[in-house]
């Protein structure tokens, strides 16, 4: 009797002791965890290629904006501009053509056809949410916390560091005619049209 | 028959009464039906979260409701005390400045189970789903367009030392990594020192003051918030090197303000404690109006406030038309 008792009381340790310890290797727990974060290089990828580009013909051309907002300035702001959050930065989705009048260390300074007011093409500094939030398409909803949405300013601005800049900086000319399309942000309380700075998303040179 | 025409009489002034009586609940119902909003901030001895919990309070009877602020005086165990406080007075919704991205997440869940919204304002709480909305400073942002400045300004190389704020309290990193973000591009720019003085002015001072004995060849200082930055500057000026040395803050603080201006100070981050304030009062009031789909997280746009622009600026904010 006594044998049968410690018989089932082995088997229900040896049952407890089954069913309470998992064991899982280290690697699956890895892809789980890496499955739910966030990817923002990847993220930023798709949103360049799939809504950025196909968005470009949507840009307002710079001339037209300027003007529109030195006639009614707050109505431009609602039409055009867009952010991410609230505040007085917002961002607009340009396009222009012109010649190229400087370079310089950290950008190159071209004047819109018709225009007399030069904007800066940033070639060293691209940094700040200009481009993830020019176009309006990206709903901060979608984001769970705030690195997440910064991550993604980070790689999109890396996506144009790495492959719109370097062939326009190693080839532009001073004199060169150029086409561009881009984002800029501008301050709607502290408005400052003769210091406008692109962000570029396409630039070419065009030919003679 | 007298005990039937009786009958009547003590009826007609039963409904008398009742009615009265009613009517006189339904007039106290009304008076105490004034719904409330609580205030609760991480501290009021600095005056930037003073202007935070005020503006909060203010917008929020301006929408009718009563108000009540509650200082937890950077301790969460008060935090805790003044939850308990706000859920069992019976208030409609909080606007909450929280002292700890972790160790405020269970005061705002004990809100949540008893029905009552929390609206994070400027400091996050590391949660997604124990708060309604976080309404916060875009730190991030604001210190990258910082960098890029302080890159320019110091023409892309030189020594620099960084003060930062709270290590525990996500403003600190965000901030910390916006400026790197920009600065650690340039490798001339090296930093010879980092550390905390817990967004205080006086062991900014004292951090300083031991850091320049230490590295006395530094060109810049970049302070995770304004008060630091007044104390890193007393220290310059105590060692007699304050005209060699940037030094750049984050906040908007009116000293740090009028420092920019008389050119002591090279350039901050405008945060907006009345934006988030009213942004979040007026969230609470369309809680409680019925509405239910609020972003998890609102970023409010920091701008860069420099010695050509600062004119534009007051403490804590912007000039409006009628101030320039």
């Amino acid at each position: 009797m006594k044998v049968a008792k410690n018989i089932v009381l082995i088997a229900v340790i040896i049952f407890i002791g089954y069913h309470s310890v998992y064991f899982k290797k280290l690697d699956s727990i890895k892809a789980a965890k890496a499955a739910t974060l966030f990817h923002a290089s990847q993220y930023a990828q798709a949103f360049w290629n799939d809504k950025l580009i196909p968005h470009l013909e949507k840009a307002i051309d710079i001339m037209y904006l300027t003007n529109q907002l030195s006639t009614d300035t707050a109505k431009t702001f609602d039409t055009y501009s867009h952010a991410l959050g609230i505040g007085n930065l917002r961002y607009f989705l340009v396009k222009g053509k012109g010649i190229v009048t400087s370079i310089n260390e950290n950008d190159a300074s071209v004047l819109p056809d018709s225009s007399r007011q030069s904007i800066k093409i940033a070639t060293e500094y691209i940094f700040g949410n200009a481009v993830r939030d020019a176009t309006g398409l990206i709903n901060i909803n979608e984001f769970n916390n705030t690195m997440d949405f910064n991550n993604v300013s980070a790689e999109i601005n890396k996506i144009i560091r790495e492959t719109i800049l370097p062939s326009f900086k190693s080839t532009v000319r001073k004199e060169n005619k150029v086409e561009f399309v881009g984002a800029i942000e501008l301050n709607k309380e502290h408005l400052d049209l003769s210091r406008i700075e692109v962000i570029p998303v396409q630039i070419k040179i065009m030919p003679y | 028959m007298k005990r039937l025409l009786c009958l009547p009489t003590i009826l007609a002034a039963t409904i008398l009464l009742s009615t009265f009586f009613i009517g006189g609940c339904k007039r106290h119902a009304s008076n105490n039906s004034k719904k409330k909003v609580a205030v609760i901030v991480s501290t009021l001895n600095n005056p930037w979260f003073v202007v935070l919990a005020q503006t909060a309070a203010s917008q929020a009877q301006s929408l009718g409701y009563e108000t009540k602020i509650f200082d937890s005086q950077n301790n969460t165990a008060l935090e805790a005390d003044n939850f308990e406080n706000a859920i069992a007075s019976g208030f409609n919704a909080i606007l909450f400045n929280p002292t700890d991205a972790d160790g405020s997440i269970v005061n705002a869940l004990k809100a949540k189970a008893a029905d009552i919204p929390v609206f994070c304002m400027d400091r996050e709480i590391n949660s997604t789903d124990a708060a309604t909305s976080q309404i916060l400073s875009d730190n991030y942002s604001g210190c990258v367009a910082l960098g890029k400045y302080f890159v320019e300004q110091m023409k892309k190389k030189g020594n620099y030392v960084e003060i930062l704020g709270l290590v525990g309290d996500n403003n600190t990193w965000n901030r910390s990594k916006g400026f790197h973000s920009v600065v650690d591009f340039y490798p001339d720019l090296k930093i010879v020192a980092q550390q905390s003085a817990d967004f205080d002015r006086n062991k900014a001072m004292e951090v300083m003051e031991s850091l320049l004995q230490a590295h006395p060849g530094i060109n810049a200082i970049f302070c995770g918030n304004d008060a630091m930055a007044s104390g890193a500057y007393q220290a310059l000026v105590a060692a007699g090197n304050s005209n060699q040395v940037k030094v750049f803050g984050f906040d908007g603080a009116e000293d740090v303000i009028n420092s920019i201006k008389d050119k002591k100070i090279v350039a901050t981050g405008m945060q907006f404690p009345k934006e988030m304030a009213r942004t979040a009062a007026n969230y609470a009031d369309q809680y409680i109006k019925g509405k239910r789909d609020f972003p998890k997280k609102m970023p409010v746009a920091v701008e860069l406030v420099t010695q050509e622009n600062v004119d534009d600026y007051i403490g804590y904010g912007k000039k409006d038309n009628a101030q320039k």
